[in-house]
């Protein structure tokens, strides 16, 4: 219920708007359906006209006197109530494509503008696969819904309505026999959509062990052959996959036999009509032509009644799916956003010091990961964070430009807390390179001028001279107009990051944090970054949180964190001398002779 | 089509009741039209005999088609999932024997989408086609007949209706068509982008370009909007220009009844029947292409499985030979190439490894290193040259006995779910727990595998995401050596181990498998400085061949690796 009623909240937020073409929209399927209830009629009249124009045609006396006028007047008036649903019909589709892709472009940017200013929170406790599938699965299926069943939906109420109607105000006798079978066909359908419900959860869940085992097994595919282990794969292969010829089975003849249910109740009900009309006609006090025309009329509305009950249950699947989707969507659109500090100082520079002070984090309330921190460092120095994976160390560097606020203690850029910085101006004064390279789509250049999209390219190709990639760029048939997409691997890992590299060095940080990247690249390619890394750092304060200890060597200073707390530090001469838990990780990664 | 033959002949009962299904169903659908005309004739004679007997008649035959109506479904549904079921089992199986290249030359994530959406695909049409696209010719040819019966001099109505319809339906998708091809592209830039951003918030965020990725994205969105809104609008025209032509035909046949009412006066009660089988004639086009398009995308699925079926496993093993090698290991002027690369990965390489020894490759990324493991487990062929396991060409070995004798440990240590156990036992069948402890001491992980509660029964999750990085690698090893193996490949396979736990792995293979070779692949010159011997690979030529000590003095390639990770000053060996 609450999900209907989230999604029923989002779906107000994107489409309110347009109530002026819903309501064109409701007029026009009016119109339409006025014209559709209202034609058959005009079909019986002309039959009735036929019939009474054979018998006045049929008497000698009369013979004379037979005109067929009324007749073709009729049949003008049938065609012309059609061209006059067609119309409508086609204004309101035209309207309804024009809304649904409007708002469902809306939706989009709206979710993508969402995503762009939520805390960086959100997408470490989502996986990635989770996010996107908000755009991909869950407003595609936002998508079809209103593409297709926000017409049918309309229509079959606009009908259903309109039938009823007419049909009472024809003659109420058979209207009742029409629609008597209704509650029995309503309960069917309640009864197999909620079958069909459970059988198909079912189905999705054994369906799902099922992908899992093939993608782990497939994906494994190297470890099964080294290990000669196909026969057991196979074995392992075969439950899951007959008990998903079992359920899905279930699945598919509960859902599967909606449709066809539902055109045999209807036929059912055409069957009901036809006998109980002429029934009518036969003891009525009706003449021939008139019963014959009540027969047929009722037969043809007896099918339209039918008509918007079967859309309707066909479309609950959908309408299932737009609901849910929705809800999600609408969920990521409740997420807090980052507090941007829009009348806080700009932070231009930073002339004294960057203080950590007493720091104390937690990403989980009672999982405290840092236990009061105290770094303090001077204009132009370089940092060296150094320590086991979980240490803290990277947690450090998503305080400093606030991914994350602490929870006591705080940092301050000349004594002043980054909490009382514009977010713009706090991340513009700081630069960080990532561990683990991302670029953009667009060419190489535009990736260097990621930072600031209107540097030209005598900015662009300094920076990458200093990274150290400007060589292996002007090598590429293409040069800085080389195509970078996401799905491609032409270049390495360590091409990658010195790209990213070259990223920082353009918008000229006065504060860096660089996470090193070593895991992916050998020693040779590491010791070319740790070069392009030495010319960024050359005259800017820094934070580096170094995973191989030879690329710090020369820091001001190291500070060894251990399970979130600061064990040791000093200079990388003095460490060593102490004999501590530094000079130990230095003896484990260095070769001596 | 072919592809699915043979299973659908292999459940022809399945399919045959489906099929007669079908046929009363469209039977009943289109003969209550035949009784209502002989009703209403019923009732301008005032038969009222007539009336009832086809008025129970007509209910009779609406129970028949609700009864087919479900009796074909779950005819279809058997028929469906049998033989997808068994597409896929079959698949799977095919995949079991495929050698590694083959699994390279598809991607194992391709294979897994093959597997699974596309068996899924084939499923839903085989589905659909016994439940309506049987349905919608017999419908079509039916009604069409029947309505010839019911008028015959009104052929060329239906015609003139059908060619309105078709054509409309052709002009309309023909105009549709570059759009459609136009919004695959944007939404997949769209999602491009949406990836793009979320895997990149932290650069996003960090250099302040949110609103410009936004602006980029907005501009993406807005094409995919424009051209949905094209298609919607074409859209829009179909439907009411299929029923108003639909309408004009029925008021065409009607007009041409009261023409000629006075020689054909018993037509009048045909009218109803007759526009009821035009209405029929009219849904089952409009179905007919709709299914059209759900077929074709079903056609690229069958596609796409056919290349995996009929993909022969590009390695096939010695029938016989001998069950048992030694752990000597020969190359004899192996090169290789990768198929589909232009530059060869290993050149001209020669090295001979006794039983027991300890191999160290090493070199830069890309200089061939894996490759030259992969093919002493002959996950690959040489194109030129021999390598030799225990003195026999490996091509001449059955694949048991090479398997049993090569233990391959990746870098990217992959474990199945279940428990410790059964990822041990399916190496070794049959291991208790002291061969298992055994082990798990050598590769140093019985310290941790002992501090869990449920100790070798401790499950292991999906992706083995229970377990840290070291914690993994250290698993495979304990995999890699509980078989014995003559020879033991470890493929950078100790990177996230500390110095100190590497050490003692080291001394255990030492100290418990001396009759093992291992060839060890490694960044860290720490992990190979004690091997007997030490291949160093530039560009896919062996550039140096000895011992640290001679290595270190005398090859220029491996003093430059050297350097990167020499202590500096003030530290000592310990």
């Amino acid at each position: 219920m609450t999900d209907l009623k989230n999604a029923g909240k989002y779906y107000y937020h994107y489409l309110h708007r347009y109530w002026k073409g819903f309501l064109a929209t409701a007029i026009l399927i009016g119109i339409s359906t006025w014209c559709i209830v209202v034609a058959p009629t005009y079909l019986g009249r002309a039959i009735t006209e036929l019939t009474d124009y054979l018998q006045v045609w049929g008497n000698p006396a009369t013979r004379a006197q037979a005109s067929l006028t009324a007749f073709h007047q009729t049949l003008i008036t049938y065609i012309l109530l059609y061209c006059g649903d067609a119309s409508t019909l086609f204004v309101a589709s035209w309207i309804l494509a024009r809304i649904t892709a409007y708002s469902t472009g809306t939706m989009r940017i709206g979710l993508f503008r969402k995503m762009q200013r939520m805390k960086v929170q959100y997408f470490d406790q989502h996986t990635d696969g989770d996010v996107l599938a908000r755009y991909t699965s869950d407003l595609d299926n936002i998508f079809n819904a209103l593409n297709q069943a926000l017409i049918d939906i309309f229509l079959a109420i606009a009908q259903l309505v309109g039938i009823l109607l007419m049909m009472f105000n024809q003659n109420a006798q058979m209207a009742w026999v029409t629609i008597a079978t209704t509650p029995l066909a309503l309960g069917v359908a309640a009864f197999v959509m909620r079958k069909a419900g459970k059988a198909v959860n079912q189905q999705q869940t054994d369906i799902g062990a099922l992908n899992g085992y093939i993608n782990e097994q497939v994906t494994g595919q190297k470890v099964i052959i080294t290990n000669g282990l196909q026969a057991d794969s196979r074995a392992g292969f075969r439950p899951y996959n007959d008990k998903v010829r079992h359920s899905a089975m279930t699945g598919q003849i509960w859902s599967g036999v909606l449709m066809p249910l539902m055109a045999g109740m209807s036929l059912l009900n055409t069957a009901i009509v036809i006998f109980f009309g002429s029934w009518l006609a036969l003891n009525g006090q009706m003449k021939v032509g008139a019963a014959l025309a009540l027969v047929v009329v009722f037969v043809n509305y007896a099918g339209q009644y039918y008509q918007p009950l079967t859309t309707l249950t066909s479309l609950y699947g959908m309408i299932q799916l737009a609901i849910t989707g929705a809800r999600r969507v609408d969920e990521v659109r409740n997420q807090p956003d980052e507090v941007a500090v829009p009348d806080g100082q700009v932070l231009t520079g930073i002339d004294r010091d960057v203080k950590i002070d007493n720091v104390r984090f937690s990403y989980l309330p009672g999982k405290e990961i840092l236990h009061g921190v105290t770094i303090e460092v001077a204009k132009g120095e370089m940092v060296a964070l150094v320590g086991p994976t979980g240490s803290g160390k990277t947690t450090v560097m998503n305080l400093l430009n606030r991914f994350y606020d602490v929870d006591s203690g705080a940092i301050t850029f000349d004594g002043t807390d980054i909490r009382q910085f514009t977010l713009t101006s706090l991340r513009e004064t700081v630069g960080i390179v990532l561990q683990e390279p991302q670029l953009f789509s667009g060419t190489i250049a535009d990736n260097i001028r990621f930072g600031a999209p209107d540097a030209d390219m005598t900015r662009v190709v300094a920076a990458a001279k200093q990274a150290n990639i400007h060589d292996f760029i002007q090598a590429l048939p293409a040069g800085y107009d080389t195509r970078v997409t996401d799905e491609q691997s032409v270049f390495s890992a360590g091409q990658k990051q010195l790209m990213s590299i070259a990223r920082t060095i353009l918008t000229d940080p006065r504060l860096l944090i660089l996470d090193e990247a070593t895991s992916n690249v050998d020693t040779v390619t590491e010791a070319k970054i740790q070069a392009a890394m030495d010319n960024v750092i050359m005259g800017r304060t820094s934070f580096v949180i170094a995973h191989r200890l030879k690329t710090i060597l020369n820091a001001d200073k190291i500070v060894v964190l251990k399970d979130g707390q600061i064990i040791e530090q000093g200079t990388h001469a003095a460490l060593l001398a102490a004999d501590g838990f530094y000079a130990e990780l230095y003896h484990n990664q260095m070769v001596f002779d | 089509m072919r592809v699915l033959i043979p299973y659908i002949r292999r459940y022809k009962l399945d399919a045959i009741f489906a099929t007669l299904a079908v046929v009363l169903q469209v039977f009943a659908t289109l003969w209550q039209p035949r009784m209502l005309q002989t009703i209403m004739e019923a009732i301008m004679t005032q038969d009222k005999q007539i009336v009832f007997h086809y008025g129970v008649g007509l209910i009779g035959l609406a129970f028949l088609g609700i009864a087919a109506g479900i009796v074909n479904t779950v005819f279809s549904a058997r028929l469906a999932l049998n033989v997808a079921t068994d597409l896929r089992a079959d698949l799977y199986d095919h995949v079991q024997r495929f050698a590694y290249a083959d699994v390279e030359e598809f991607s194992a994530s391709n294979l897994v989408v093959r597997m699974t959406n596309d068996v899924n695909q084939i499923q839903q049409v085989v589905m659909a086609t016994f439940q309506q696209v049987t349905r919608i010719p017999l419908v079509f040819a039916g009604a069409l007949a029947l309505a010839l019966v019911t008028m015959p001099m009104q052929w060329w109505v239906i015609a003139l209706m059908m060619i309105v319809i078709v054509g409309t339906a052709v002009v309309t998708f023909k105009l549709m068509s570059k759009y459609f091809a136009q919004t695959q592209q944007d939404i997949e830039d769209v999602n491009t982008l949406a990836r793009e951003n979320l895997m990149g918030i932290r650069v996003v965020k960090s250099f302040v370009q949110e609103q410009s990725q936004i602006a980029t994205f907005a501009k993406t969105s807005d094409r995919l909007r424009d051209v949905t809104t094209k298609i919607g609008e074409l859209f829009a025209v179909l439907m009411p220009i299929f029923f108003l032509s639909a309408n004009i035909a029925v008021a065409a046949s009607v007009y041409l009844v009261g023409q000629n009412v006075t020689v054909h006066p018993t037509y009048l009660a045909a009218i109803s029947s007759f526009t009821s089988y035009l209405t029929q004639i009219l849904f089952a086009v409009i179905n007919g292409a709709f299914m059209m398009t759900f077929a074709s995308r079903a056609f690229i699925s069958m596609g796409r499985l056919h290349q995996v079926l009929d993909h022969q496993p590009s390695m096939t093993f010695a029938a016989a030979g001998p069950t048992h090698v030694a752990g000597d290991i020969t190359f004899d002027h192996v090169s290789f190439t990768y198929p589909g690369d232009a530059t060869e990965t290993l050149h001209d390489v020669s090295f001979t490894a006794k039983a027991g020894q300890m191999i160290g490759i090493v070199g830069a990324t890309g200089s061939g290193k894996t490759t030259l493991a992969q093919l002493i487990a002959r996950l690959y062929d040489p194109d030129a040259g021999r390598v030799l396991v225990g003195g026999v060409d490996v091509r001449d070995l059955p694949e048991a006995t090479l398997r049993n004798a090569v233990a391959y440990v990746l870098q990217r240590a992959t474990l199945f779910s279940g428990t410790i156990a059964s990822n041990l036992q399916q190496v070794q069948p049959g291991a208790t727990p002291a061969v298992m402890a055994r082990a798990a001491e050598i590769a140093q992980a019985a310290e941790f595998i002992d501090r869990l509660p449920e100790a070798y029964d401790a499950p292991v999750e999906e992706r083995s995401a229970n377990f840290s990085g070291g914690q993994k690698q250290r698993l495979a090893i304990t995999r890699g050596v509980i078989a014995n193996p003559e020879i033991l490949i470890l493929d950078d396979a100790t990177s996230a181990l500390d110095a100190r736990s590497e050490k003692l792995v080291q001394e255990a293979l030492d100290r418990e498998l001396t009759q093992t070779t291992t060839v060890v692949i490694a960044e860290k010159i720490a992990s190979i400085i004690r091997a007997d011997q030490i291949l160093v690979l530039d560009g896919g030529r062996v550039v140096g061949h000895g011992t640290h000590r001679e290595l270190a003095a005398t090859n220029q390639v491996y003093q430059e690796i050297y350097a990167t990770q020499k202590a500096k000053e003030g530290g000592q060996a310990r």
